[in-house]
This record gives C-alpha cells, sequence and structure tokens, in this order.
C-alpha cells in the first residue's frame, strides 16, 4: 500500500509547512515550492511525489507547482577534515540503509570515514527532505 | 526551510499530555522513572507512549525487555508495541546496541525527524526519557512541543540537587512547567529534594525509595508495574495531577 509508507509522512511535512508560509494570504499568491530531497535518505520518489500530489489537491493552493530535486549527500570527517560522497562509503545492507532511510542519523552508527575511520563527522548536505524555496507572488498579482 | 516542525503539533494532536521526565545530571534514574511509571500507566489501563530521547544512551529498550527492530510504517512509522497499552520509539529502533557519535545540530535534526515521522495514535500519555544535561533535547522540546511538561528528577546527592536546581532555573526562564520534583532512589533522606523544590516554587511530587528489586524486574514491564517504585510513581503522577 503506497499510502502506508513514512514517505507521506514527508509529503505531509511539505504541504503543511507551504500552508503555514502562506499564512493568510490568497492560495493563488503561492507560485512555486522547491523541495529538496536528500539522498542520504533515500526516499522512493515515485511514493514521495505521488504522496505530494495527492495531499496538494486537498489544499485551496493546489494549483501551486512542486519542483523536487534530489540533493546527493556529502560528508565531512571532524578528525582528518577529508569530506566524502555517499558512493565511497563501505557498502551497507538492505537493513542498514532502511534505517537510514527512516533515521538519517542513524548512519553514525554504521558509516565511518573512509579515509581515517573515525565516526565523527558530519552530513554536510543531501540529508533528508527540505525546502529551498518558497516563491510567492506579490499580493496584487493574486487573484 | 525545515518542514518537519510544522507537523510536530499534528503528530502530537491525539496525546492527552507530554511529559519530559528531565534531570541536569546523569544517573539519577530518569530512565528508570519514565519506564516504571509507563508501564504502571498502561498496566492500569492508560494508554502511553514512551519516546526515549537519550540519543547517545538509548536504554529505555532494555528496561523494557524491547529487542531493537525496524518499525512498521502507516503514514510515518509506528512505535514498536512492548506490552498491553503501552509503545515505544528510541533511536536503538535504529541503530541496535551500535554507539551513534551525534554532534549538537544532528541531534537536533534526529528530534526532528522521530517528532515529524513517529505517528502515536491516541495516547492518555506520552512519555519522553530525556537525556542528562540541559542540551538540544530539552531546548528544542520546548520549543517544539510548548505544552510538554517537566517532571524533574533528582536523587537526594547533594552534587544532584546543585545541578538540579539550575535545570530548574532555566525550565523557569522558558516558561517550561515543571507540575513536580521527584526524589529519586531515597533512603529516607528526601528532604534536600524537598528543600529544593520549596526553594525554587514547584511542587515536591513525592519520593521513589531505592529498591534492589527494580533492576531484577528490568526487562518486563509486568514485573515493573508490580515494584514498589511503580506504587511511588503512581503516587507521585496522582501529586502532580496526572492521575
Amino acid at each position: 500500500m503506497l499510502c502506508a509508507m513514512h514517505e507521506w509522512a514527508l509529503a505531509d511535512a511539505v504541504i503543511e509547512s507551504t500552508s503555514a508560509a502562506l499564512g493568510g494570504r490568497d492560495p493563488s499568491c503561492l507560485r512555486t515550492v522547491r523541495v529538496l530531497v536528500g539522498e542520504l535518505q533515500a526516499i522512493d520518489r515515485e511514493i514521495f511525489d505521488f504522496a505530494l500530489r495527492t495531499l496538494l489537491a486537498e489544499r485551496p493552493f493546489r494549483e501551486a507547482v512542486y519542483e523536487v530535486e534530489t540533493e546527493p549527500a556529502a560528508f565531512h570527517c571532524e578528525k582528518c577534515a577529508g569530506e566524502w560522497v555517499l558512493s565511497e562509503t563501505a557498502s551497507l545492507t538492505a537493513e542498514t540503509r532502511e534505517a537510514i532511510h527512516f533515521l538519517p542519523e542513524a548512519a553514525h552508527a554504521f558509516v565511518r570515514c573512509p579515509r581515517c575511520g573515525s565516526p565523527d563527522y558530519r552530513v554536510v548536505r543531501g540529508r533528508g527532505v527540505s525546502i529551498a524555496s518558497i516563491d510567492l507572488r506579490d499580493s496584487a498579482e493574486c487573484r | 526551510m525545515d518542514p518537519r516542525v510544522a507537523v510536530v503539533g499534528k503528530r502530537l494532536a491525539r496525546v492527552r499530555r507530554v511529559a519530559g521526565f528531565c534531570s541536569a545530571k546523569g544517573g539519577v534514574g530518569k530512565t528508570m522513572c519514565t519506564s516504571v511509571a509507563a508501564a504502571a500507566l498502561a498496566a492500569g489501563g492508560s494508554r502511553v507512549g514512551i519516546l526515549d530521547l537519550d540519543l547517545q544512551g538509548a536504554s529505555t529498550h532494555l528496561f523494557l525487555g524491547v529487542s531493537p527492530r525496524l518499525p512498521g510504517e502507516k503514514e510515518g512509522i509506528l512505535p514498536l508495541p512492548v506490552a498491553e497499552n503501552l509503545s515505544l520509539m528510541s533511536v536503538a529502533v535504529f541503530t541496535g546496541e551500535r554507539a551513534m557519535a551525534l554532534r549538537g545540530s544532528e541531534v537536533s535534526d534526529a528530534i526532528r525527524e522521530l517528532l515529524a515521522v513517529t505517528q502515536w495514535g491516541e495516547l492518555d500519555y506520552l512519555l519522553v526519557d530525556m537525556p542528562p544535561g540541559i542540551g538540544e533535547e530539552v531546548l528544542d522540546l520546548a520549543r517544539l512541543i510548548p505544552r510538554m511538561e517537566s517532571i524533574v528528577v533528582s536523587t537526594p546527592s547533594s552534587v544532584s540537587i546543585a545541578v538540579v536546581e539550575r535545570l530548574l532555573a532555566v525550565l523557569s526562564e522558558m516558561d517550561v512547567r515543571v507540575p513536580g520534583v521527584i526524589a529519586n532512589m531515597t533512603r529516607g533522606n528526601a528532604g534536600g529534594v524537598r528543600e529544593l523544590a520549596r526553594r525554587r516554587g514547584v511542587p515536591f511530587a513525592g519520593e521513589v525509595p531505592y529498591e534492589e528489586g527494580v533492576e531484577k524486574a528490568a526487562g518486563a514491564p509486568s514485573r515493573l508495574a508490580a515494584t514498589g517504585a511503580a506504587q511511588a510513581l503512581l503516587r507521585a503522577l496522582a501529586v502532580m495531577r496526572y492521575l
């Protein structure tokens, strides 16, 4: 069941967040919402996009355009100052990938710096779902 | 913009009360109080959830005898069922017994993610096992869940009382409601904690005497609910008007 997946909670967060940003303005003021989905969380884009469309259809700002882009994940080691990308990490089991999918910070239990082996690193980008921008028309341009 | 913040209230909309067991001092028994209180409330018929926010020292699952496993999904993730009326969400669900070294902003990220995607459903109480200190967990929850109350735990130790007094001062500055202070692991010496509560103008909820049997009951919610500590915690919850 697509609607059972946890991507729905994230899509719901995007829609609710947009609604909050729109505030009391006319729904037609909302033009474009740019959403970033982090590579590390590895959400199912088909389910996420479907959830977004379904939840958006129930809202007064249903004509807004949601542009969803995948943001590549990158890590910075606090010990050796090395930086790496997800494809450079040691291979992860399906269960570990699923754990990170639910909670990206779980990566810290499984992933180590590929250069020095340190557990002390940061995910500098590409973690999870975020809203990069919300484009609103000037009030005079809204219906 | 972080979209998760917008749905925290929605996820907790059907939770009647949210209470964090807090203490600035480690080792005072927050996890024991959270786990035993939850087991006792659930045994009495209340629907109870436990959120273990001690990200680097998650242990409520050990207290409750829960084997970590990945959660089910239903428009989010579902807390693990522990016993009748009792469910748990913990970082251990994802990491098992592995250590997770996290810096500040990532602690906040993990907290927000858990709050945004966990579908608790209808609960009478959500009890939060807080880590020691006055860090991201305390600050984030105060901001993200303004209605959350902080049940403060201290042992009779003068060191614990001194450190907990600082937490009470900060909670007061942040307008976080403290329904009571619990003196834990007492041996007829709760006076210092009672005096601390009086000094800070918060209710003294009662004491939980030290009891070796609690450790032996760990791993089984039904046994935890039958301990003297469970009865003491239920009395404290009644003083704090949770019952």
